[in-house]
């Protein structure tokens, strides 16, 4: 097998069909401990959500319909759709030690757990309550969420890039490309090979004939 | 003898010379590296050098002494970063080269961006190497997925237009030949062809493998195929399982709402 695909096997991480994911990467330490190879566990039925149903996006403002924190409204800071999970920022949390070592206890911080898609509910922002989204086409033939009580379009919200770059405010640094540059078509179809065309622009002649060799 | 060491010591001192004369400068170096070169300037800013040595006339110790001038240890600075960088704790990097734009680009561009792109390669792997050495976090190593990424997409644009031409010239659809045999254990698979130097009659290790069936392992394919077809039933089985599950979790749920 090539070695690339080699390598590139061992740095995927392979889950076996009734892998139960959690609030940590399949990658991460944590989960490796949750999910040690021998270990099964009881299935968890996740109810299924086609892809283009789903209307819950990270940044979203949305209200918790059930649970402890019900009636209040919050910011969606993860989505885990293996399990239909959203995790909202400080609401339903509950209260644990982090950096515990030797006889420090560590330190006693809020940590939210995760609440099932029905459980929540997208705020209409024209009257901020609690609404059921539809997705419907616009005139310009555009993909929207639409709130069924007020009819309003939600719009999806703008999240940062994680490397916190903003595309409109980027300079080129001097190992970039100018968009010029990466735009620029130098391509012309031909009838040669990578090699030979090559060879060509280089002005390698290759006047040796290879020994004759056997495919088998 | 002596001459056998000296003939040695002057190919080694000629591949040297060879490693050197391919080498890309950056703009901001404006050093200029070697003399008497065919310098083919590009969009995308590296300089490929080729330089042909005469080495005749020259006498060994010459040669060798080639070795050891300031071109040498000017190369070494390629597999550095620019020194305003060194000690940050964070490098930016632009996008990496997706393959609509490498598609738009000629095998000339494609060939220099590939050495551009390794160089760079090379920088972060000894920076990373470094810091693994140090202990200490490598600087943004997102910059290498990035570029690994973007030579992944230029093979990959290489591959197609030699896909495209080979169809159209032989019809063949795979570059390397190959065919279907079994195995001694009665298994299809795809055989991949090698190169030899020598027919396969000749050959007494490609002879000594067996790509044919015996007799008495007949019942053990038998046993497989079965095998194979009981968990084809037994996987129909968990999923209309399965479904039926979620039906009676999920549409209960649905009729409330």
């Amino acid at each position: 097998m090539r070695l690339t695909a080699l390598l590139a096997m061992a740095a995927r991480v392979k889950v076996h069909p009734d892998y139960r994911y959690g609030t940590s990467r399949p990658w991460t330490v944590g989960a490796q401990r949750m999910n040690p190879p021998g270990k099964k566990r009881r299935k968890v039925f996740v109810e299924p959500i086609q892809p283009e149903d789903w209307s819950l996006f990270k940044g979203d403002t949305v209200e918790v319909l059930a649970g402890k924190d019900s009636g209040k409204q919050g910011k969606i800071s993860q989505v885990i759709r293996a399990r239909n999970w959203v995790i909202l920022e400080g609401l339903n949390t509950h209260y644990r030690y982090i950096g515990k070592s030797g006889e420090y206890r560590g330190t006693y911080i809020a940590s939210e757990s995760p609440l099932l898609v029905r459980e929540v509910a997208l705020v209409d922002p024209s009257d901020r309550k609690p609404t059921q989204v539809e997705w419907r086409f616009t005139e310009e033939g555009e993909r929207v969420r639409v709130s069924l009580r007020s009819g309003r379009i939600l719009p999806k919200p703008v999240v940062q890039r994680r490397d916190g770059v903003v595309p409109e405010q980027w300079k080129d640094g001097p190992k970039d490309t100018s968009p010029d540059d990466a735009l620029e078509k130098t391509y012309s179809a031909s009838l040669k090979t990578f090699e030979e065309e090559i060879a060509e622009a280089t002005g390698v002649v290759e006047t040796r004939a290879g020994r004759r060799t056997f495919w088998y | 003898m002596a001459a056998i060491k000296a003939g040695r010591v002057l190919s080694l001192c000629r591949q040297f010379q060879k490693g050197l004369s391919i080498s890309t400068v950056l703009p901001l170096q404006q050093t200029k590296v070697l003399t008497s070169c065919k310098a083919q300037l590009s969009a995308f800013r590296p300089k490929f050098c080729l330089l042909h040595i005469n080495n005749m006339g020259t006498s060994l110790a010459q040669q060798c002494r080639a070795l050891h001038t300031s071109q040498w240890r000017r190369g070494l600075e390629a597999f550095f970063d620019e020194t305003p960088n060194w000690g940050e704790p964070t490098v930016k990097s632009g996008a990496p080269w997706t393959a609509k734009q490498l598609r738009t680009k000629s095998s000339e561009d494609l060939h220099k961006l590939w050495y551009v792109l390794l160089k760079e390669k090379n920088m972060l792997l000894t920076v990373e190497q470094e810091a693994k050495r140090q202990r200490v976090q490598m600087p943004s190593p997102e910059r290498l997925r990035k570029i690994e990424r973007s030579m992944k997409r230029l093979d990959t644009i290489v591959q197609e237009r030699e896909n495209a031409l080979r169809l159209l010239q032989t019809g063949q659809e795979r570059a390397r030949p190959g065919t279907w045999r079994k195995d001694f254990f009665g298994r299809t698979f795809w055989y991949r062809f090698k190169e030899y130097p020598i027919p396969w009659y000749l050959n007494r290790r490609y002879k000594r493998k067996r790509f044919f069936t015996l007799k008495y392992v007949d019942s053990f394919i038998r046993r497989r195929i079965e095998s194979h077809l009981h968990s084809k039933i037994l996987k129909k089985k968990a999923d209309l399982e399965n479904k039926r599950k979620l039906q009676e979790k999920f549409s209960k749920l649905s009729a409330t709402t």
